[in-house]
């Protein structure tokens, strides 16, 4: 009987392969496979600073953290208080600026969330998040 | 857009599926006097649809289930984000099985294992002090916590764990 129940499990792990690869074939140009982040949408620290005032800095981290230290000139921008701090953000963008998004660390996904949502929500263009975030922005300054 | 387009043409074919594979399910069992067998496939017919509707919700945003799963930090994301096209036909599948009767052992076991990963996985996210969204039924369960979702897996566990008794008597073999 045990046998019976792997020899079906074993078939219907099989089987879901199929459209499980169909579908992937579908999203192999819309999905980046080896980084949450599409390498379009990453940017170092050297290649954001060099971009000087065309970039407008966001910080994704939490209000606490932004409080303590900030990339000079950011605008706090965190998910926890997106309909309150979205619209004081709006107003410094504009089509020609990129937008720099930042949080702790590589780690973090609060950068990746708040980018998206500027893309998706806020139609912005040309937004980036920083490749290891607040902690390579601090090695950077060093 | 086109989302929110496919996501109102999705539910009412979702639903109309479900109700006939219930309606097939309960008429085409051997055991449709019996009671208690009746009892037991409806159960079946249940919780076969809670995954199927799991894995539909899943399959259906694939890109945010990645995410979901990234969130766990357990794993890396390349291996995430091919789980996230796998593991929600692999829930329909299972679904269908215990809907069906068809490959039922299999199906059963597999789904009693995903619940114990994913339990196992919550508990272990919480211990971190990761503050994650579950990302099992997609939009759905966004702003559930921690109990509601440990909960809800515990009460599957339970349902399937009752459905692996009762069908271990020879007489319930299936295909």
């Amino acid at each position: 009987m045990k046998l019976r129940a792997v020899r079906q499990a074993l078939l219907l792990i099989a089987l879901a392969c199929l459209p499980a690869i169909g579908q992937a074939i579908y999203f192999r140009d819309k999905v980046s496979w080896q980084s949450p982040i599409p390498p379009s949408e990453l940017v170092g620290v050297d290649q954001a600073r060099a971009w000087g005032d065309s970039a407008i800095w966001v910080d994704a981290r939490p209000d606490e953290e932004f409080a303590r230290d900030h990339v000079p000139g950011a605008f706090s921008l965190n998910e926890d208080r997106w309909n309150e701090l979205l619209p004081q953000f709006l107003p410094n963008w504009s089509p020609e600026k990129k937008v720099v998004v930042y949080c702790s660390a590589e780690s973090c996904n609060a950068a990746r969330d708040v980018a998206k949502r500027l893309r998706d929500e806020a139609q912005l263009k040309n937004v980036f998040v920083l490749q290891g975030g607040w902690e390579e922005w601090l090695k950077s300054r060093k | 857009m086109a989302q929110v387009a496919q996501m109102k043409i999705f539910w009412p074919v979702f639903a109309a599926v479900l109700a006939a594979a219930a309606v097939i399910a309960l008429v085409s069992s051997k055991r449709f006097t019996d009671n208690t067998k009746v009892g037991w496939r409806i159960v079946d017919v249940i919780l076969g649809g809670i995954f199927i509707y799991a894995g539909a919700i899943k399959a259906l945003d694939p890109i945010q289930f990645a995410n979901d799963i990234d969130n766990y930090k357990t794993l890396p994301w390349f291996i995430s984000v091919r789980l996230a096209f796998y593991l929600p036909w692999l829930e329909i599948f299972c679904g269908l099985a215990l809907v069906f009767r068809f490959l039922y052992r299999g199906g059963l076991s597999i789904l009693t294992a995903l619940i114990l990963i994913f339990v196992g996985a919550t508990i272990a996210a919480k211990a971190r002090g990761l503050d994650i969204t579950c990302g099992c039924f997609g939009h759905a369960s966004k702003n559930w916590s921690f109990t509601q979702h440990i909960a809800l897996d515990l009460l599957l566990l339970a349902a399937l764990l009752a459905l692996y008794i009762s069908n271990r008597a020879p007489q319930c073999e299936d295909l």
